[in-house]
C-alpha cells in the first residue's frame, strides 16, 4: 500500500515530498510497533536539525538578492564581449553567461529561469528556433551547480563525510569549465545561423561599462570560495557573507534593490529553500526506515558481490544515474543512493572527490531529461513552445553532456587536478 | 528474536571502542543464544541523543553512548566532576562496584533503561598552541574552546582560561586562526583528528573521565528469557571491558604518536593535580548541586565511592 | 475565497521571510563577532538551525498555495484542461490529508520528553527568564518548543491544501458557468 501511494501520488503530479510523506505516514501508523507514526516526525526533524544545512538558504537567498539587482543583463553584457563576435554569437553568449552566473547562484534551475527570460526573445529574434534556445539554455545551466557554489555539493558533503565542501567545490571547475568548452565546440561545429541584428551592441552599453559590470558579481564566487579553501570562514559563514555581498552591490552599488523590496526577497527564498529542504527532511525520514530495515547493507553486499571491477562500477553508476535522473529529482536521488554507494566507491578505489563530481554532473544531467527534468519544465515555461519540441532540440546537448560525463569518469585528473596543484 | 544495537563510533573493532564492543556482543549473544544481533555503528540510526530516545521507545533495543545519558538521568552527571577520578582503575573499580550498581538501578527507575555495563570515551585532556600548562596558573588568559555544556564552561572559568563554545566541525578552523588558543578532549581524538598538527602542548591532566553507558530497553529485557538474559548481562560485560581496553590501547598510542610528531606532553606530578582539582572543583560542584536538586546526594556519594576505590 | 488565499499567503511569507532573515542575521553577526573579538554567542549554532526549521514549515506552506513544488507533470501534461483541474483538486485532498497527519505525527514528537534542554539554548534561555521575570522564556531553552515545528508544519501545509481545493472548486464552478453561457 504504501508503494502504491508513493508511486500514485509521484505519478499523478503530487509534490515529491507529500508523496514520500504520504507513504511513509501510511508506513508507520498502520505498522505493527515498534513502527509508530511519531517517527516520521522524529526523522524529519533530525533530518533538517544540522548547521552545514543553512548554507543551503543562504546561498539561495544570495542568488535570489544578486538576481533582483539586475545582474542578469550585466552577466550577459559581460558574456557579449567574451564570445560574442563568433559566428552564433547569441548561442555562445547564452552558454559562457551560464558560466559566469554559475558562480553566483547554486542552482541550475535559477540560472535556466534568469537567462532563459532574456535569451529565448532575443535569440528568436535573430533568427534562432526558439525551441532549440530553450535547449540550448536548459543544457547549459547545468553548468550552474558543477561551477561553485553549489547546493549539490553542500548536501553531497553532508551525506558523505570526510569529504569537504571546498575541495569539491574546487574539483568542480574544471569539469564546468569543459562542459561549456564542449558545448561551444557543438554550437559551433552545427549550428549555423545568421544573426540578423547585430545583438551585441543594440543595448547601448560600451565595453568600458559591461567589464565593470561584470567583474563585481565575478569576484563574488573568487571571494566566497577563496575565503573557504584559506580555512578563515565555514561554509555556512560563507554564505552568510555571500548574502552581504549581494545586499551591499543591490542597495548601494547597482541600486536595483529597494529596502521595500525585501521582505519579499526573504520569503521567496526561504520558500524555494523549503521546496528543496522538504525533500531533505522526507528522504531524511525515508532512509532512516530504510537503514532500519539493512537495506543499504544487502544492497552493498550485493554489488561487491557481482560487481568486480573499477570501470564495470563506475560504469554501472552512470548508468544508474541517468536512468534514475529519467524520473527522480537530483538531490532526492543523492539521498537516497549516494549513503550506499560511496562506501562502495571507496572500497574499490575509487577516489572520493572524484566519485562525487561524477555524481553530481550525472545527476544534473538529469536536469534535462524528461519526463522530470526541472530545466525542462523551467525553459518550456518561458518559451511556451511545447515540450516535445524542446526535447527533440536538446537531444544532441544530452549527448554531449554524457561523452563529457564519460571523459570526466576515466580521466580523474579532470577533477582531482586543480584541488591537487592548490594542495588540497 | 532480532537484538538492534546502535552507537556512533566508527564499524571497525581494532580501532573504535565502541565498534568493538558492539562486535564482541554480537559474537557472544549470537553464538550462545538464538537472538540476532544487528549492528547499526557510526551513526547510522541518529546521533546519541536520538539513539538514547529510540531506546526508551523501544524502536532499537541495545545502544552504547557516552554524554547523551546525563541528558535522561542527570544524576550521571556526576561522573563528570573534574578531576574526581585519580586514573582509569579507579574509575572502574568505582563504576563496577556498589557506587555503579546503585547509580543503574537509579537511573533504570527514571529513564527505563538499564545499565548492562560502562565502557569508557577515556580522560579528557588540554592542548593549546601558547605555553606549557603545569598548573593552572599556566592558563590564566588562555581561551579554550568548549562544547556548548554548562560544566564544561563553569569548569574553564574556574581553571582561570576563558571558555569559548565552538562547534565541533568549526574547530580546526578556529584553532588555525588563533580565534581559541586550546582545546580539550581525548587522546584519541586528538590524534585521530589531526588536532595535534595545530596544537603545540598537551597536558595529560585528565579533567574528566567519559564513561560510557551500556543500555538496553528494560522492556526489551524483561521479554528475553532468564537464559537470555544471562548471556546478554555477560556479553555487556565482557563487552564494556573490551571497550575500555581498546580505548586505552589508542590512547597509549595517540600519546607517543603525538610526541613523535613532535608535541610536547606534560604529566602533572600529584601535587599539581591537586591545584588543578581545587581551582576547578568547587565552582562546579555547586553549579551542578543546583542543577541537580533533589540529585545533589550524588556527589557525595561519588566522592565516598572514590575514596574508598583510592584507598 | 481569492481575499482568504492571499491573507494566508502574505501570513506564511510574513514567517518564511522573517526566518530567513533572522538566520541569515545571526549568522552573519555570529561570524563577524568571532573574527573581530574571537567571541561567538553561545546559541549562535543551535538557534538559526531550529528558526530554520521553522522556515521551513512556513515556505512549505507557502510554495503549495504558489505552486513551486517539485513534482512529475507527465500524467498532468498529457491530460485534457477539465482533467487536470480535477486532478489537481484530489491532489489538493491527497496533500491536507498528508498535512493533518504529519501534525499529528509532529505533535506526537514534540510531546515525547519535551523538557529535554536545548544545550546551546538553556543557558541563555534561563539567563532571559530569570532578568525578565517571564518563567516561561525558559521555554527557548527546552526541545520542545522546536520540535513543535513538524507539527506546526503540518498544519500550515493542510491549510495551505485546503484554500488551494476551496479556489480550484471555485474556478471549476465558475469555468461551468462560463461554458453555459
Ligand atoms: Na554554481
Ligand atoms: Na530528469
Amino acid at each position: 500500500m504504501s508503494y502504491a501511494i508513493l508511486l500514485g501520488g509521484l505519478l499523478f503530479g503530487l509534490p515529491i515530498a507529500v508523496s514520500i510523506l504520504a507513504a511513509l505516514l501510511w508506513f508507520m501508523a498502520t505498522g505493527e510497533p515498534p513502527y509508530n507514526i511519531r517517527i516520521v516526525a522524529t526523522e524529519m526533524f533530525k533530518g533538517l536539525n544540522s548547521f552545514p544545512l543553512l548554507a543551503i538558504p543562504l546561498f539561495i537567498l544570495a542568488g535570489e538578492l544578486m538576481n533582483a539587482s539586475g545582474i542578469t543583463h550585466r552577466i550577459i553584457a559581460f558574456a557579449k564581449i567574451l564570445v560574442g563576435r563568433f559566428p552564433a554569437g547569441l548561442a555562445h553568449v547564452n552558454i559562457w553567461a551560464s558560466v559566469i552566473f554559475a558562480g553566483l547562484s547554486g542552482s541550475a534551475v535559477a540560472d535556466t529561469s534568469a537567462i532563459g527570460r532574456v535569451f529565448i526573445p532575443e535569440m528568436e529574434k535573430n533568427g534562432y528556433d526558439r525551441a532549440f534556445a530553450a535547449a540550448l539554455t536548459a543544457a547549459s545551466s547545468v553548468i550552474g551547480p558543477i561551477i561553485p557554489p553549489s547546493i549539490p555539493v553542500i548536501i553531497y558533503a553532508l551525506i558523505v563525510s570526510g569529504v569537504s565542501v571546498p575541495v569539491l567545490f574546487l574539483a568542480g571547475v574544471v569539469p564546468g569549465l569543459l562542459l561549456a568548452l564542449f558545448l561551444s565546440a557543438y554550437v559551433a561545429l552545427r549550428v549555423k545561423v545568421k544573426e540578423t541584428s547585430a545583438g551585441s551592441k543594440q543595448d547601448g552599453t560600451s565595453t568600458r561599462d559591461a567589464l565593470l559590470g561584470g567583474v563585481l558579481p565575478l569576484l563574488m564566487p573568487v571571494f566566497v570560495v577563496g575565503s573557504m579553501l584559506l580555512g578563515v570562514v565555514t561554509p555556512t559563514e560563507a554564505a552568510s557573507f555571500a548574502v552581504a555581498y549581494a545586499l551591499i552591490l543591490g542597495l548601494f552599488v547597482y541600486r536595483k534593490i529597494k529596502p521595500s523590496m525585501l521582505p519579499r526577497l526573504f520569503a521567496h527564498a526561504m520558500r524555494d529553500s523549503a521546496v528543496i529542504l522538504a525533500i531533505i527532511a522526507a528522504v531524511a525520514a525515508a532512509n532512516w526506515l530504510l537503514t532500519y530495515n539493512r537495506v543499504p547493507n544487502m544492497l552493498t553486499d550485493w554489488v561487491i558481490g557481482n560487481v568486480d571491477s573499477k570501470t564495470m562500477f563506475l560504469l554501472a553508476v552512470i548508468v544508474l544515474f541517468l536512468f534514475v535522473g529519467l524520473f527522480f529529482e537530483g538531490i532526492a536521488a543523492m539521498l537516497v543512493l549516494v549513503p550506499i554507494l560511496h562506501p562502495i566507491a571507496v572500497s574499490m578505489g575509487v577516489d572520493p572527490v572524484h566519485f562525487g563530481i561524477l555524481v553530481i554532473f550525472n545527476l544534473m544531467i538529469g536536469l534535462i531529461t524528461p519526463p522530470l527534468g526541472l530545466c525542462l519544465f523551467v525553459a518550456e515555461g518561458v518559451a511556451n513552445v511545447g515540450m516535445s519540441r524542446i526535447v527533440r532540440q536538446i537531444m544532441p546537448f544530452f549527448f554531449v553532456e554524457v561523452l563529457v560525463l564519460l571523459i570526466l569518469t576515466f580521466v580523474p585528473a579532470t577533477v582531482t587536478w586543480l584541488p591537487h596543484a592548490l594542495g588540497f | 528474536q532480532t537484538i538492534r544495537f546502535a552507537h556512533v563510533d566508527p564499524a571497525d573493532w581494532q580501532n573504535s571502542k565502541k565498534g568493538a564492543a558492539a562486535e564482541i556482543f554480537k559474537n557472544i549473544v549470537e553464538g550462545e543464544t538464538d537472538l540476532t544481533v544487528e549492528l547499526f555503528p557510526a551513526g547510522a540510526l541518529g546521533n546519541e541523543d536520538e539513539l538514547v530516545a529510540q531506546a526508551q521507545d523501544g524502536i532499537t533495543q541495545v545502544v552504547m553512548v557516552s554524554g547523551a545519558m546525563s541528558k535522561v538521568c542527570p544524576a550521571a552527571s556526576v561522573l563528570d566532576i573534574p578531576y574526581t577520578f585519580p586514573s582509569a582503575p579507579v574509575a572502574w573499580k568505582v563504576l563496577d562496584g556498589d557506587f555503579g550498581a546503585a547509580l543503574a538501578e537509579h537511573c533504570l527507575e527514571k529513564t527505563g533503561l538499564r545499565t548492562l555495563a560502562y565502557g569508557e570515551t577515556g580522560f579528557r585532556n588540554f592542548t593549546n598552541g601558547v605555553r606549557e600548562i603545569r598548573t593552572p596558573a599556566d592558563m590564566k588568559g588562555l581561551k579554550f574552546r568548549v562544547q556548548p555544556i554548562p560544566l564544561y564552561i563553569e569548569m574553564v572559568k574556574g581553571l582561570g582560561g576563558e571558555p569559548t563554545p565552538i562547534a565541533w566541525t568549526e574547530l580546526p578552523n578556529a584553532l588555525t586562526t588563533g580565534v581559541v588558543d586550546g582545546q580539550e578532549n581525548p587522546v584519541g581524538v586528538i590524534y585521530n583528528n589531526g588536532l595535534h598538527k595545530l596544537q603545540k602542548y598537551m597536558t595529560l591532566d585528565g579533567h574528566v573521565y567519559g564513561a560510557d553507558f551500556l543500555l538496553i530497553s528494560d522492556e526489551f529485557f524483561q521479554s528475553l528469557s532468564p537464559a537470555e538474559q544471562e548471556v546478554v548481562q555477560k556479553a555487556a560485560i565482557v563487552a564494556g571491558n573490551m571497550g575500555r581496553s581498546i580505548q586505552q590501547f589508542s590512547t597509549a598510542l595517540g600519546v607517543n604518536a603525538v610526541q613523535a610528531e613532535g608535541m610536547q606532553v606534560y604529566s602533572p606530578t600529584a601535587e599539581e593535580l591537586a591545584q588543578f582539582r581545587n581551582a576547578a572543583q568547587p565552582a562546579v560542584k555547586e553549579w551542578l548541586a543546583g542543577e541537580l536538586g533533589d540529585d545533589a546526594g550524588w556527589i557525595d556519594q561519588l566522592d565516598k565511592a572514590v575514596a574508598a576505590a583510592t584507598e | 475565497m481569492t481575499r482568504i488565499s492571499r491573507l494566508y499567503e502574505r501570513i506564511l511569507a510574513f514567517g518564511a521571510g522573517l526566518m530567513m532573515f533572522l538566520v541569515f542575521a545571526i549568522i552573519f553577526v555570529n561570524s563577524m563577532r568571532r573574527y573581530t573579538t574571537g567571541r561567538s554567542l553561545e546559541w549562535g549554532e543551535e538557534l538559526p538551525i531550529y528558526l530554520m526549521i521553522y522556515g521551513v514549515m512556513f515556505g512549505i506552506g507557502l510554495a503549495y498555495l504558489n505552486d513551486r513544488h517539485i513534482r512529475f507533470a507527465l500524467v498532468t501534461d498529457i491530460l485534457p484542461e477539465a482533467w487536470t483541474q480535477k486532478l489537481f483538486a484530489a491532489t489538493d485532498i491527497v496533500t491536507m490529508v498528508t498535512g493533518a497527519a504529519l501534525a499529528w505525527s509532529g505533535i506526537l514528537f514534540a510531546m515525547r520528553r519535551p523538557h529535554i534542554d536545548a544545550s546551546g539554548l538553556i543557558g541563555s534561555a534561563r539567563a532571559l527568564a530569570d532578568s525578565t521575570g517571564l518563567a516561561w522564556l525558559e521555554w527557548i531553552g527546552h526541545v520542545g518548543t522546536w520540535q513543535s515545528a513538524i507539527a506546526i508544519g503540518g498544519v500550515l501545509l493542510a491549510l495551505a491544501a485546503l484554500i488551494r481545493f476551496l479556489t480550484r472548486l471555485q474556478e471549476i464552478r465558475a469555468g461551468v458557468q462560463d461554458q453555459a453561457a
